[in-house]
């Protein structure tokens, strides 16, 4: 459990922010750029000091503005992996991999420097100088070193954000193996939604240095009222699945969630696992009835919870599907021509193109041990 | 090849201008340290103070060693008295006056590095669980290692040649503190001394260049072990 | 703008320049540094004797000479060794028929003030004992006349091999002087003229004059610099007025 209260002033900028993460998986703070999410991560940290407040991690307290108390970085067992990397130019990756494990002093250390360097596949590049790697190669090796200081947490600071699309769609699963095969909390800052909805189990989000709202994903993103401060066109909703069944024949799979069923192009999954699904507004349509002449595979019956006016052209409908929700964004003129107000039954349309696999992430395996 | 004379005078160059840089590089690392990184009152006066000598001229700079370290002078006289340490007319003496000159100088270098350290890699060292003291060693000081290694060659190179400070501080004692610059000044000041000065300018060439030489591989050498050039 | 700042500094050039030329005829006196004091108090009165305003240079007589012989611009040279005026009359850099003998001084022991002694210089002197396990301040015996007038005193005594080890050679007489006046060294041989303007000092003992050659303070006519100037200062250094502040000075006069 991570408990955080701090106020800090830093020139004209001012972090005013309380919030709770629970104490596994992996806690995503979210925000725009200037928000103020590297402060606060920098707070946990012990790189800033907080004017005022309370940083407790897992039942030690880091900091506490009110008894005096304020541990040093290096006595936080925190792994801090940077935007930039920082990896030691003095140092092979070896000897950088090293550097928090010799001073963790652990005879028989948790994360085993050889496990960390299998699971991140930096094993080929020990011998080589930082400066010789590509940017990924860092990241990985930034990582790796995090780990081995045996942190009882793990702090990522937009550790993607240096890097183009294709190296982050490499390194991304190198973190989900992180949360699985290590069972390591982690607090990871983004202004990216893609990375936030692949990665993060509980989300705080962070605006003009105040937390606007924190909790499960799933949960914050099917809010409405925070759509400006997760931005327009990336609106939607997250759903928890589980796979159900593959169609070798037309190469689809099956998921299933509390609310009903859908069909997607082929998930490269065994039945069983866990998968979260990102559906776009923008890639829902409503009809009154189920239309059974149509070419869209996945039509969800639900009821309409909310409606909220977005820029006069638009309107974004909360639809309630069985246990979940999904939003759709629909034209003004269309609600009102079908009449549409809450408590409508309708039919939510979504085509199974729209569901590709860049929509789609993975969640921890069942095996895996709380925290 | 070479006379007693001419021995000694190399002996005790080479032997001043190393303990000079020796016992200097710790007190300039720290006094870089304080100036790059100090935040406090008289930080200016004590900047002031550490270049003082590479403004004054040398004889003054001996002159107020003298005041100082002499055996009449505060820090002397106590050296004397507790230690029965003379500083005039000793080696020692010798190295102090050339140490002091050249501390500016290596100062100066090693600020510069100390300067273009990246202060993340000091914070991602902390959380990596180094304390303050163990970033110092482990990341700081490698980092800095150009600018010692330069400061520490500029420093030897400004000793070898230091002759003002010295001879007014530590005087010219044949076999103690004549240093090559002292040897030639005494060569000149004999009549018939003409053919000794000579001998001895063409060996403070030779160690010059060879002092070059060392300069030019151990910049070689640091900048392979930080991965650069 | 720029033509203003040249002219400004065209003028002041000129300026300076022509200050120059306006000034009286200038006499550069090159001297042994023990003659100092005295010299400097008859500048004075040698201006108006001679018309030329009397500029010094005090260094020790090997360094003067060198630098006469190097082609120094001097007018006067006056050494406290003959070996020196002897080295410019070899290299012929002297005006034939100008070199006269001044004054003599007297060699002596001094130690600091605040720790006074008295002592009788003889072969029998426990040297080594005084200056304990510090060092004697003498002028350079290889080039420094008073030094080597001191290792010849010294020698004569028998007391060199006791302290040859343990010197303290300083460039000049007045070096030698500031030693034993900071304490540096706790006994020094210098110019009984030295020890007589410095407070911080004592005279411990006075060397015997056999112990060593005659010293001689001689003074000639730098070559090609002969003027009516130059001579009429030689003959002022004769004068009865000049030998009255040589002997305050504790100079000894021929």
């Amino acid at each position: 459990m991570i408990t955080f209260t701090a106020r800090k002033q830093l020139g004209s900028f001012q972090l005013d922010a309380t919030f709770t993460a629970p104490p596994g998986g992996i806690t995503a703070i979210f925000g725009r750029s200037g928000a103020g999410k590297t402060t606060i991560i920098n707070l946990v940290a012990g790189i800033l000091q907080p004017d005022q407040g309370r940083i407790a991690v897992g039942g030690t307290v880091f900091c506490d503005t009110a008894g005096g108390i304020s541990l040093p970085p290096e006595r936080r067992r925190v792994g801090f992996v940077f935007q930039d990397s920082r990896l030691f130019p003095h140092l092979s990756v070896d000897g950088n991999l090293r550097f928090g494990l010799t001073r963790a002093r652990e005879a028989s250390p948790r994360l085993a420097f050889d496990a960390v360097v299998r699971v991140l596949g930096v094993g080929h590049l020990l011998s080589r100088r930082p400066q010789s790697l590509s940017g990924g190669e860092r990241q990985r090796v930034a990582l790796g070193r995090a780990l081995l200081a045996q942190p009882r947490i793990l702090l990522m600071d937009e550790p993607l954000a240096s890097l183009d699309g294709l190296r982050k769609a490499d390194i991304l699963p190198y973190i989900e193996r992180l949360r699985d095969e290590f069972a390591i909390p982690i607090i990871y800052v983004s202004h990216a939604l893609d990375e936030v909805i692949r990665l993060a189990d509980s989300l705080v989000v962070v605006s003009d240095g105040r937390v606007a709202a924190s909790g499960p994903l799933t949960e914050i993103l099917s809010r409405l009222d925070l759509q400006p401060l997760l931005g327009r066109f990336e609106a939607g909703a997250v759903l928890d699945c589980r796979v159900a069944s593959h169609d070798a024949h037309y190469r689809l799979s099956t998921l299933e969630f509390d609310g009903g069923r859908l069909r997607v192009p082929r998930v490269d999954r065994p039945a069983g696992e866990q998968v979260r699904v990102r559906l776009r507004a923008r890639d829902i349509s409503l009809a009154l009835s189920e239309p059974v002449d149509v070419s869209i595979t996945n039509r969800l019956a639900g009821t309409v919870t909310a409606v909220v006016d977005r820029d006069g052209i638009f309107v974004e409908v909360a639809v309630a599907i069985g246990g979940s929700s999904i939003r759709a964004l629909v034209s003004r003129e269309a609600y009102d021509r079908l009449g549409l107000e809450v408590g409508r039954p309708v039919w939510a349309l979504i085509k199974t193109v729209a569901l590709d696999n860049r929509s789609l992430g993975l969640l921890r395996t069942p095996r895996r041990e709380d925290a | 090849m070479l006379t007693p004379v001419e021995w000694d005078a190399l002996r005790l160059s080479l032997q001043v201008a190393a303990s000079a840089t020796l016992v200097s590089l710790p007190l300039a690392i720290g006094a870089a340290w304080v100036l790059a990184r100090g935040r406090f009152w008289g930080r200016r006066l004590l900047d002031a103070v550490v270049h003082a000598p590479l403004v004054l001229p040398p004889v003054v700079v001996g002159y107020l060693l003298l005041l100082a370290l002499g055996v009449r002078g505060p820090i002397g006289g106590w050296l004397d008295r507790t230690f029965g340490i003379r500083l005039v007319f000793t080696t020692a003496g010798a190295a102090l006056a050339a140490g002091v000159m050249s501390f500016p100088l290596m100062v100066r270098a090693i600020r510069l590095s100390l300067d273009a350290v990246d202060g993340g890699l000091e914070w991602a060292a902390r959380t990596l669980g180094a304390t303050r003291l163990d970033v110092f060693f482990s990341v700081t000081l490698p980092l800095m290692l150009p600018g010692i290694v330069s400061g520490c060659i500029v420093a030897f190179a400004s000793s070898l040649g230091e002759f003002g400070a010295t001879i007014t501080f530590a005087s010219n004692i044949e076999g103690e503190t004549r240093t090559l610059p002292l040897a030639i000044f005494s060569a000149i000041q004999s009549p018939d001394g003409d053919q000794v000065a000579l001998r001895l300018v063409i060996l403070s060439f030779v160690l010059a260049i060879g002092a070059l030489a060392l300069a030019e591989v151990s910049d070689a050498r640091v900048r392979k072990m930080l991965g650069r050039g | 703008m720029t033509r203003r700042w040249l002219l400004a500094v065209g003028v002041f050039v000129l300026a300076a320049s022509a200050d120059a030329r306006l000034e009286e005829p200038a006499l550069t006196v090159f001297a042994a540094s023990s003659l100092t004091p005295p010299l400097e108090q008859l500048a004075a009165r040698a201006r108006t004797v001679t018309g030329a305003r009397v500029r010094f240079s005090f260094a020790s007589s090997a360094t003067l000479a060198r630098q006469i012989d190097a082609g120094a611009g001097a007018d006067i040279i006056m050494t406290a060794d003959d070996t020196w005026m002897t080295y410019l009359a070899d290299r012929r850099r002297l005006e034939s028929g100008t070199r006269t003998a001044i004054l003599g001084n007297r060699l002596v022991m001094v130690v600091p003030a605040d720790q006074p002694i008295v002592v009788q210089l003889t072969p029998r002197f426990d040297l080594g004992r005084l200056i304990g396990r510090g060092r004697l301040a003498i002028g350079d015996p290889s080039h420094v006349p008073a030094g080597t007038y001191a290792r010849e005193a010294l020698m004569a005594l028998g007391l060199w091999s006791t302290v040859e080890h343990a010197l303290a050679p300083a460039d000049s007489a007045r070096a030698a002087l500031a030693l034993v006046e900071r304490g540096e060294t706790p006994a020094g041989i210098v110019y009984e003229s030295d020890a007589a303007l410095s407070s911080k000092v004592v005279v411990a003992g006075v060397f015997p004059d056999t112990s060593h050659r005659p010293i001689v303070y001689e003074a000639a006519i730098v070559r090609g610099r002969d003027t009516r100037a130059a001579r009429a200062y030689l003959a002022f250094l004769r004068s009865t007025e000049a030998r009255a502040v040589f002997t305050d000075h504790r100079f000894t006069v021929k």
